[in-house]
């Protein structure tokens, strides 16, 4: 595994049948002309990026090769797999990308087809991840998801006879009203279905989102925090007795093998570059994105220009806290000799306080250079990366 | 200087007088029509807002008069609230007489009284005038009553006018010519000038306004502060005119404006006398009685890097309101500020307001106090306005409180629940006297600091804001007194001490509880807060860890996003003071040491 160390690459696809009244990411409902017209300019982001992949604004690119491509949105499977074929070849074509690359796919239950899966295999395709978010018909109606409980259980079924490597499934959690016997339902569901990699994620409710609109008008009550805190807690302790221990807040998987190759890379300060609208790239302490608008993202490019929207450049203090935000969200917790700009052993001096009293708390074990969170710990990850004081790294520059 | 009048308008809050001050200024064509508007010497934002004067405002007229003559007027419009009586007495000190307006629907009530007085004080020729003649309700005769009973004046000199329509207003301005006197005054005397008022303007730094009692000012005359002994040489005298208009000497019996090249504020103190440097007088003029604050409050900048900001604010503040007191206080929680006295809750509040405005800063109050007088065991006796600085329990033989009379009008529908709320607020002696149909006068003897806590807001709620409040101070009553400390884990937090009387401590320990309930954001332990007098707890909330506080994802697009939160949170988090490993945000100090019951 530890192999595909390389960059990563990530492709957005902004399209879903039908908006999720909680989601907030960038996508919409296009037709079939809206899709071949994205993917007319996603190849000419793809003919921009021709050479090394990276931007002008790297001005050393990684060395490496792409060894992760990973296929998100939106619904990629709502692609027709000659789409989905094009773009690949492209990317091979073009940027330096690893023979062996992984690939991932995100796909809706009801595009999963056995036919579909096997195709999309074949493709070389070695995770898919399934949008199953519940097994129980008024949670996934609450959630404005157009697939039954039936269908998910077969979507499984199909990605797993393809034979995916990894497959993969959300689900989400902490729904108003959701009782913690609901919730383990879902979860034995989950498990009965035996999937290689799960991520449960507690709902979020965004502003400007149909859900925000309906908290702001007092139609949408969030769950309490203990309550939240509750499933938390409970969904990685019977998920680790039931065979899929976690490592990250949100992801649990069956073995290290499965542990998500490409979001790793989102953790870690590996190299990333994403492509699509809203898609977001990182390297050499840059970040940078494209615009939100699948609009705003074509224009430029279809007078060949960069739709690079805007980036930031992570001063040392900022990359650290990163790293920090980031690392305490994982089972692994932070290892503070792999610091940026080797401020670990400082960082851990000034912080001995609050890190003894973080570990008298039960929030974190702290061995040698390493601080881990315990299960509680990682309940309240915010919380403990924003009470380390990184004040000592003010003045220097990046 | 038989052509000058020096006059201030004063009365009851709200019987007309800035709006008298209107049609005065456009008789005499003072300001052009485009340029007017209404209560045009309110100047202040504060003061258009709550339609209130807050300061006292001299304005320079000309008024050409039938009688063939130009008179040159120096009016003063002053405010009538009794929390600025100070203003009042700034002003009648230059001036030789006064127009008491009367409102012809409200008749005399208790400011025209206490203002009569203290224009009475400084020999001051009274006009009466009877405003608002144009309203249904104006009852001419009444008022006549009044103004010959309880005010002991000529009722039938009282000249009848209405500011609002305009009518009568000649008949003031003939009336001011010929019943008040001219100054007297010798412009070849030594110089005596009265700093009345002050401005600072940041380009010439301060603005002294004067009255010119003997001799004569002049650019380029080198000038002595005759209690400060301070020298400075003028650089620029007029008249004020809405604006500033210069010109080339003031002469004894004139109002005007003094610049002087005074850049250290501190220099200047209202009631000092200017005198020539070369030729000075004897003796410098009486000055002000100091006016004596009877609330105190501790201010503290909200970043404690503003503490120098904040000093030269009050500096200057201080300037333009001389009524305002303040000395260095410090909080373990709150770091550096000043103990402020104020005259009562709306001077406190107008003060807080023009920090925030005329200096943007942003502040932290601590819970307004009243000055309770103290009798040592040992028969030392000591005020105390500080909770901070209240002595050892076991030391203290007797303590007092101060009292007002409060008067509050109502409709009569509400005098049961304004009643049960005097009572609450431990009043005594509450009368009540029905008025015109359906409206009813209440006066009780209240401790101020019950009024001090809650008391306007409750009595806005429970008459849905018919009920009108006015008070005058009384005197001191022996109390029960004690301190409630609120403590944090166990640690006190001591900008949340207060004095209350023992009968209202375990209440307002609760309410403080609370308040910080609510406002402290759960923490990744469990936080106690106790109410507490001395060792003795009467108050307690806690709350609980915070259990869950993690974003469920957190991918390429999310890191950004996240990152920066967590910085502002850091950021946040430096703001926030630190009190038994607690950090208490700021919001929570001003939620509890707000007074009213917003949630
Ligand atoms: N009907 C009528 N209303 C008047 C008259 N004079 C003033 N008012 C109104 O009374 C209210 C108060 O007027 P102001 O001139 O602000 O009163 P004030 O005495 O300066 O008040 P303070 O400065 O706060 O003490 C305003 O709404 C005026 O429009 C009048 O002659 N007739
Ligand atoms: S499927 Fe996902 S991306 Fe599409 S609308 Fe729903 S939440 Fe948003
Ligand atoms: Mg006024």
């Amino acid at each position: 595994m530890s192999s595909f160390n390389g960059p990563g690459l990530y492709i957005h696809v902004p399209f879903c049948r039908r908006i999720c009244p909680y989601c907030d990411f960038s996508v919409l409902t296009g037709d079939r002309s809206w899709q071949s017209r994205y993917v007319r300019h996603l190849l000419l982001e793809i003919d921009l990026s021709t050479g090394s992949g990276w931007p002008d604004l790297i001005h050393e690119p990684p060395r490496q090769p792409f060894d992760t491509i990973y296929f998100g949105g939106g619904t990629p499977s709502m692609l027709r797999p000659e789409d989905l074929g094009t773009i690949l070849a492209a990317l091979r074509d073009q940027l330096p990308v690893r023979d062996d690359a992984w690939l991932f796919l995100e796909a809706n239950p009801e595009d999963v087809t056995l036919e579909a899966a096997t195709t999309w295999r074949q493709m070389g395709f070695r995770t898919i991840s399934l949008g199953v978010q519940s097994f129980a018909e008024q949670h996934l109606s609450f959630l404005g998801r157009q697939h039954t409980p039936r269908t998910a259980r077969q979507s499984l079924d199909n990605a797993i006879s393809a034979g995916f490597d990894t497959v993969a499934m959300d689900l989400i959690y902490g729904l108003p009203g959701q009782t913690p016997t609901d919730w383990r339902r879902d979860l034995d569901a989950a498990l009965a279905a035996q999937p290689h990699h799960l991520s449960c994620y507690q709902l979020t409710v965004h502003p400007r989102t149909p859900f925000g609109f309906r908290r702001q008008r007092g139609e949408l009550a969030e769950m309490e925090n203990d309550e939240q805190a509750e499933l938390f807690l409970m969904t990685h302790r019977l998920l680790e007795e039931g065979g899929l221990p976690g490592y990250e807040v949100s992801s649990f998987a069956a073995g290290p093998e499965h542990h998500s190759l490409h979001n790793q890379k989102y953790w870690t300060h590996t190299p990333y570059l994403g492509l699509g609208p809203s898609a977001h790239s990182f390297a050499q302490r840059r970040r940078w994105w494209n615009p939100r608008k699948i609009k705003a993202w074509m224009a430029p490019l279809a007078e060949g220009r960069s739709p690079i929207e805007s980036g930031e450049e992570l001063g040392l203090q900022s990359l650290v806290l990163e790293s920090l935000m980031l690392g305490l969200r994982t089972y692994a917790g932070v290892d503070f000799d792999t610091l940026p700009g080797g401020t670990g052993q400082r960082l851990w001096e000034e912080n001995e306080a609050t890190i003894d009293r973080l570990v008298e708390r039960g929030l974190a074990t702290a061995e040698r250079s390493c601080l881990r969170p315990t299960l509680r710990g990682l309940a309240i990850a915010d919380t403990v990366a924003r009470s380390l004081d990184l004040d000592c790294l003010r003045e220097e520059s990046p | 200087m038989d052509s000058i009048r020096n006059f201030c308008i004063i009365a009851h809050i709200d019987h007309g007088k800035s709006t008298l001050a209107d049609r005065l200024i456009q008789s005499c064509g003072a300001v052009e029509e485009r340029q007017f508007r209404d209560q045009i010497l309110d100047s202040m934002d504060i003061e258009r807002e709550r339609g209130i004067t807050i300061k006292s405002n001299t304005v320079t007229l000309l008024y050409d008069s039938p009688d063939g003559n130009r008179y040159t007027l120096n009016l003063i419009d002053t405010p009538g609230h009794v929390d600025f009586s100070h203003e009042v007495r700034r002003s009648l000190m230059s001036c030789e007489g006064a127009l008491l307006l009367v409102d012809a629907s409200q008749g005399v009530e208790a400011q025209t009284v206490a203002n009569l007085y203290l224009a009475l004080e400084y020999d001051l020729e009274i006009l009466p005038l009877i405003n608002k003649i144009d309203l249904p309700s104006a009852d001419v005769e009444h008022a006549r009553e009044e103004i010959s009973e309880d005010l002991g004046l000529d009722p039938y000199e009282a000249v009848l006018c209405s500011a609002k329509r305009g009518t009568g207003i000649e008949d003031v301005l003939e009336a001011v010519i010929h019943k008040l006197p001219p100054p007297t005054g010798d412009p070849r005397a030594q110089l005596q000038a009265l700093i009345f008022d002050a401005q600072y303007d940041p380009y010439r730094g301060v603005v002294m306004i004067c009255r010119v009692k003997e001799g004569r000012l002049r650019p380029g005359q080198r000038i002595r502060l005759m209690h400060s002994d301070k020298e400075y040489q003028v650089e620029e005298v007029g008249y004020l005119q809405l604006r500033r208009v210069k010109t080339d000497e003031l002469a004894a019996g004139s109002v005007g404006y003094v610049i002087a090249g005074i850049k250290t504020v501190r220099d200047i103190a209202i009631g000092d006398t200017i005198t020539d440097a070369e030729s000075p007088a004897d003796e410098p003029l009486p000055g002000y009685k100091e006016a004596k604050p009877v609330v105190f409050s501790s201010i503290y900048p909200m970043s404690t890097d503003d503490y120098e900001d904040l000093t030269t604010a009050l500096d200057k503040l201080a300037l333009n309101d001389a009524a305002l007191t303040f000395e260095k206080d410090s909080s373990a929680a709150l770091g550096f500020g000043f103990r402020c006295g104020f005259l009562g809750l709306l001077h406190l509040d107008v003060v807080q307001e023009r920090l925030k405005r005329e200096y943007d800063l942003a502040l932290i109050l601590s819970a307004p106090s009243v000055r309770y007088q103290i009798t040592l065991n040992s028969g030392e006796e000591i005020a105390v306005d500080n909770p901070t600085l209240y002595p050892d329990p076991s030391q203290i033989d007797s303590a007092t409180e101060p009292y007002i009379k409060a008067s509050i009008m109502m409709p009569e529908r509400y005098i049961g629940v304004v009643m049960e709320l005097c009572r609450e607020k431990r009043g005594l002696n509450t009368t009540f006297n029905y008025l015109a149909v359906g409206r009813v006068e209440l006066t009780a003897e209240l401790p101020l600091a019950e009024v001090l806590f809650d008391f306007y807001d409750k009595l806005k709620t429970v008459t849905q804001g018919y009920g009108s409040f006015d008070y005058e101070m009384l005197d001191y009553r022996s109390t029960d007194l004690v301190k409630v400390d609120i403590l944090v884990n166990g640690e006190p937090v001591d900008a949340l001490s207060q004095l209350v009387h023992r009968d209202m401590a375990r209440a307002r320990a609760m309410r403080y509880c609370e308040r910080l309930e609510e406002t402290i954001p759960r923490q990744q332990f469990k936080i106690a807060i106790q109410g507490a007098i001395g060792g003795q707890i009467i108050a307690r909330t806690t709350i609980n860890a915070y259990r869950k506080d993690v974003t469920a994802k957190c991918y390429g697009g999310d890191i950004t996003r996240k990152r920066k939160l967590l910085e502002k949170q850091r950021e946040g988090k430096k703001r926030m003071k630190v009190v038994g490993s607690v950090e208490i945000p700021q919001s929570a100090f001003m939620a509890v040491l707000r007074s009213d019951d917003k949630k």
